[in-house]
């Protein structure tokens, strides 16, 4: 859809829908809301709704930011020590690569 | 064609594949009024085509000018989505082996086997292979023409988001295993869970609620690749050809012809003015009985993908028949899914098993041929038209032709070092 052709209130609506729904466990709903209207909170002159979908548009980043932290951080501790888990990473492993460590 | 407003539910895929222009008129018309709502052709129920009212009476140089409309721009703006899905498929067919691998796992549409001696026995196998898939497609098509004019949207909604729903997690699941596999590295379980799940969510919402296009559009475009692999895997050799031959006759014959599935749906549509598919196009959930009542032969460990989960997925496939149409619209082209699906699994087994990346880009270079020539059709006859046969008479033509004359050629000069 085009963000173009939608009313403001829509246009809110539709963030705050983004916003909430990212609670989810879905980090990639909140960088889309992000992506999708950084344009509409930032760089367009203001109108009635802006703020608010300025402030949806924080906080789906601030989320973001949150959840791309914790992953990297998951998946830096689970590579490294993936090998040296033994069983527990065997069943943690969605793939176990052949060879050595 | 802009997909906003006058969407009231966006389950219209097809119309994600358009272009993304605000403006429904391309800029090289100098002095565009408003077009002539007359020379959109009778689909498009959109109801912005109501907003425009009855134009006035084209001259002759504007007649002209609408006739150009489906022009340059627009075949390049298909070109890219069907090159980037056709890229796609090519590059997981020569980098992951999973997807050119034997397996005696057929689907339960194509049930003769084709471990024959007899080269002749081979070719019987196969054209019954089509046979029997053409008839599944012919049943299916019917079955959802006849749920469309009876009304029953409840169901069709719920099949559609079904499929779709095993579309975007379990095909990408499989694919993202044998992603890891292929490349030898570890993951676990809750960062998969965590990435399919965000992946299958925001394509379910974007693709039957409302999302930005491009993400609509880059959707869109996975289905139809993983769909396509799908079908590169599980469908034997002989019979993919075949197939793929049938499938572009009846496509003409379901939408040019006057009985045909495919344009009955498009006049239904038309006149009740709605956009023709609140959210159809895949289905599963029917498939799965039958699919279960008659395993298919051979069947073995890996079924995890196995013929299950395809039978239930070929359904889905099926409705996509009814994108297989080029079709003109204000302000933009809309290309269907299906078509997308098989010109990537034409590209995408010529890649498999073609000789190698001549043979590959000859069909790729075949099938935008054809799809230009579609284009240009569209603009003449600003009907609904069926967009595979063309393309894909030339891809096969081309595979074939290449495969056996080209390639031996080019090796011989190759060998002899002599240029030309």
């Amino acid at each position: 859809m085009n963000l173009e052709r939608v009313s403001n209130e829509e246009k809110l609506g539709l963030c705050r829908k983004y916003y909430l729904g990212g609670f989810a466990f879905l980090p990639f709903l909140w960088l889309v809301n992000v992506v999708w209207f950084f344009q509409e909170a930032f760089i367009k002159p203001a109108y009635t709704e802006q703020l608010q979908i300025k402030a949806y548009v924080k906080w789906s980043g601030l989320g973001l930011a949150i959840w791309v932290a914790v992953l990297t951080t998951w998946i830096t501790i689970y590579q490294h020590y993936r090998a040296q888990w033994g069983e527990v990473g065997d069943y943690l492993s969605f793939t176990i690569p052949l060879g050595i460590p | 064609m802009t997909t906003s407003d006058s969407e009231e539910d966006s389950y219209d895929e097809r119309s994600a594949l358009m272009s993304s222009e605000t403006p429904p008129v391309p800029s090289y018309q100098p002095e565009q009024s408003d077009p002539d709502p007359s020379a959109q052709g009778p689909v498009l129920r959109r109801a912005k085509s109501s907003e425009r009212g009855p134009g006035p009476e084209p001259e002759l140089d504007e007649e002209e000018e609408l006739t150009l409309k489906y022009g340059a721009k627009h075949v390049i703006m298909l070109f890219i989505p069907v090159t980037l899905c056709m890229v796609v498929v090519v590059a997981t067919i020569k980098s992951i082996g999973f997807y050119t691998e034997k397996t005696n796992q057929r689907l339960i549409y194509t049930p003769f086997s084709e471990d024959e001696v007899s080269v002749g026995r081979r070719l019987l196998n196969s054209f019954l292979n089509s046979i029997v898939m053409i008839s599944v497609i012919v049943v299916m098509t019917i079955f959802l023409v006849m749920l469309y004019k009876y009304r029953c949207y409840k169901f069709i909604h719920g099949w559609l988001i079904l499929s779709s729903l095993m579309l975007l997690f379990w095909f990408s699941y499989l694919y993202l295993g044998e992603l890891f596999k292929n490349y030898n590295l570890a993951m676990d379980f809750p960062t998969v869970g965590v990435l399919i799940w965000n992946f299958g969510a925001v394509g379910m919402i974007c693709i039957h609620w409302k999302g930005p296009l491009q993400l609509q559009q880059a959707y869109l475009i996975i289905i139809s690749a993983l769909m396509a692999l799908v079908f590169i895997k599980y469908l034997p050799e002989w019979s993919t050809w075949v197939i793929l031959g049938a499938i572009s006759i009846y496509d003409l014959v379901a939408v040019l012809s006057p009985k045909g599935p495919l344009r009955m749906l498009v006049e239904t549509a038309q006149e009740r003015n709605e956009p023709i598919f609140p959210a159809l196009i895949y289905s599963s959930g029917m498939a799965w009985m039958v699919g279960m009542a008659n395993p298919a032969e051979g069947e073995r460990q890996q079924s995890v993908s196995g013929p299950l989960s395809l039978s239930l997925y070929i359904f889905g496939w099926c409705l996509s028949l009814y994108l297989m149409r080029v079709s003109p619209s204000l302000g933009g082209v809309k290309l269907g899914l299906g078509d997308f699906i098989f010109y990537s699994v034409l590209v995408g087994k010529a890649a498999a098993t073609g000789g190698d990346w001549n043979t590959t880009l000859a069909c790729f270079v075949a099938i935008l041929i054809g799809l230009c020539l579609t284009l240009l059709l569209l603009a003449i006859f600003k009907k609904a038209l069926p967009a595979l046969p063309i393309s894909i008479a030339f891809g096969l033509v081309f595979y074939f032709s290449t495969d056996y004359l080209v390639q031996p050629f080019m090796d011989n000069l190759a060998t002899n070092q002599y240029y030309i």
